[in-house]
């Protein structure tokens, strides 16, 4: 376990200030990162060095706090504590503010786009979630605003494959949403985390999410479908989603974010302790009750919080992190041997 | 024996029935005045409730009529929304305050409202109250 995470360079991406979140293009050759400084930089290799290669600093008044690429890897959308969403596009290497989105009340915390591309979500500390439909002419219209949480909503994040979205929330809940005759509703709640849920992120089938907390544990949430051989109640024709597994113990502050390889099936955390964590799921595990193992721990991959964590989608096991101590950190991760 | 003891039975008791008594006419006052306060503050929020609906109401009529002298296509989801809107307006339960999903049907008029707003590109110029969920005391 001792060498499982290899550190493979650093960079000051956000000096003198925090980095919050990261975003791998999906074709893993960019990596978008964000932070306090307003600012969105965009990285990429040159030789064995990460560079910056374009910097979006017009676009917003306040601390960008996520940012996601479209599922084209042309667009990528920045949500700010300005209570605004910016859609950029790219040409080359230089980006242009096509977008802003409106709306919400205050500090938009989350914004993800749905796999087909042409959906968008966002949501805020005004306690709702929006979804946006793309047209062909780069239009925006917001088709609901769901108002389920109680409290601040932390993170959305989309089914690999289907048009599912699911929230977490400082209420402690994880929400999950689907259209309905022209409308979206909310179509579970994942209730267990016993403090705010950070984020989410569902394995590459879709059939699993993770969630991490506050409350210092990450839960995995399996999908049952109506009728399943478990026996397992569905309230309606909606699958009903179950806690199968809790990883407590493991972490000694909030877990702020999870990544889950769509690779290798790894799972990686970034906790408030400064440490990275990845966990394995342990071969032949019940799949109704899988156990996990810890098989990477680095206790101080950054000098202050770890805010972000993000396995690149084509090159297995590299893995980038930030924190608040504003700099991004690239690792590769070496499966240990016997597993 | 007995007599003796049923004769002291109102002296030793006394304590208990006053005790009881007041307890009971203490317990009416309050009922009643707490009657009266819970109904001036139902009277309260109810009105808050219903002038929120109203001016959503008022604003989702004028969207109606204007947008109806030019219903172009493009305009097609703003007026489902519209009618949306004043459909969930119009279902809302007034004449129940103990309607259960009270809260969250208010929610959904609200959310419907502000995309509402966002379609049609205005910002509505007063402000919701967003501690509407919940009764605060």
């Amino acid at each position: 376990m001792k060498d499982a995470l290899v550190l493979l360079g650093r960079v000051p991406a956000h000096p003198d200030s925090r980095c919050w979140f990261l975003a791998w293009n999906p074709a893993g050759t960019l990596l978008a990162s964000c932070g306090g400084d307003r600012r969105v930089r965009i990285w990429g290799t040159e030789g064995d060095n990460w560079i910056c290669k374009s910097v979006l600093s017009e676009g917003h008044q306040r601390t960008v706090r996520k940012v996601a690429w479209s599922p084209c890897g042309n667009y990528l959308a920045s949500a700010s504590f300005d209570a605004t969403t910016c859609i950029w596009k790219k040409n080359q290497d230089d980006f242009e503010c096509v977008t802003t989105l409106e709306g919400h009340e205050n500090e938009v915390k989350s914004v993800a786009w749905a796999p087909s591309g042409n959906l968008l979500a966002t949501c805020s500390r005004d306690k709702s979630v929006w979804v946006w439909e793309v047209d062909e002419e780069d239009e925006y219209e917001c088709v609901s605003v769901l108002n389920s949480h109680t409290q601040d909503v932390k993170h959305v994040v989309w089914h690999p494959s289907q048009e599912l979205l699911a929230s977490a929330s400082y209420d402690d809940t994880v929400k999950l949403y689907r259209e309905e005759e022209d409308d979206w509703v909310c179509c579970a709640t994942l209730e267990g985390h016993e403090s705010t849920v950070w984020s989410l992120a569902f394995d590459p089938s879709g059939q699993r999410l993770a969630s991490c907390s506050d409350d210092r544990t990450v839960r995995i949430w399996r999908q049952y479908l109506p009728g399943n051989e478990q026996g397992v109640a569905c309230s309606s024709s909606d699958p009903s989603w179950k806690c199968i597994c809790t990883l407590s113990g493991f972490h000694s502050r909030t877990i702020y974010d999870i990544a889950w390889c769509s690779l290798t099936g790894a799972l990686a955390t970034a906790c408030g302790d400064d440490a990275i964590r990845v966990f394995e799921e342990d071969p032949g595990s019940d799949p109704q009750q899988p156990t996990f193992s810890l098989t990477a721990h680095l206790p101080q991959a950054h000098s202050q919080d770890v805010n972000c964590v993000a396995w690149n989608p084509k090159e297995q096991g590299l893995l980038a992190s930030c924190s608040d101590d504003g700099e991004v950190a690239f690792w590769k991760y070496q499966r240990p041997e016997g597993l | 024996m007995a007599g003796a003891q049923d004769l002291f039975d109102p002296i030793v008791m006394a304590d208990d029935r006053f005790h009881g008594e007041g307890y009971q006419e203490g317990y009416e006052e309050g009922s009643s005045l707490g009657i009266i306060e819970g109904r001036q503050h139902g009277t309260l929020h109810g009105a808050k409730i219903g002038s929120e609906i109203g001016c959503y109401q008022g604003f989702a009529f004028a969207w109606r009529y204007l947008l109806n002298g030019c219903a172009a296509e493009r305009d097609s989801r703003k007026m489902k929304v519209l009618e949306s809107l004043i459909g969930m307006i119009q279902k809302f339960p007034y004449d129940d305050p103990t309607y259960a999903a009270l809260h969250e049907d208010l929610d959904r008029i609200r959310g419907k409202f502000k995309q509402l707003c966002s379609l049609l590109n205005v910002q509505p110029d007063f402000k919701i109250s967003t501690e509407g969920s919940g009764l605060s005391f």
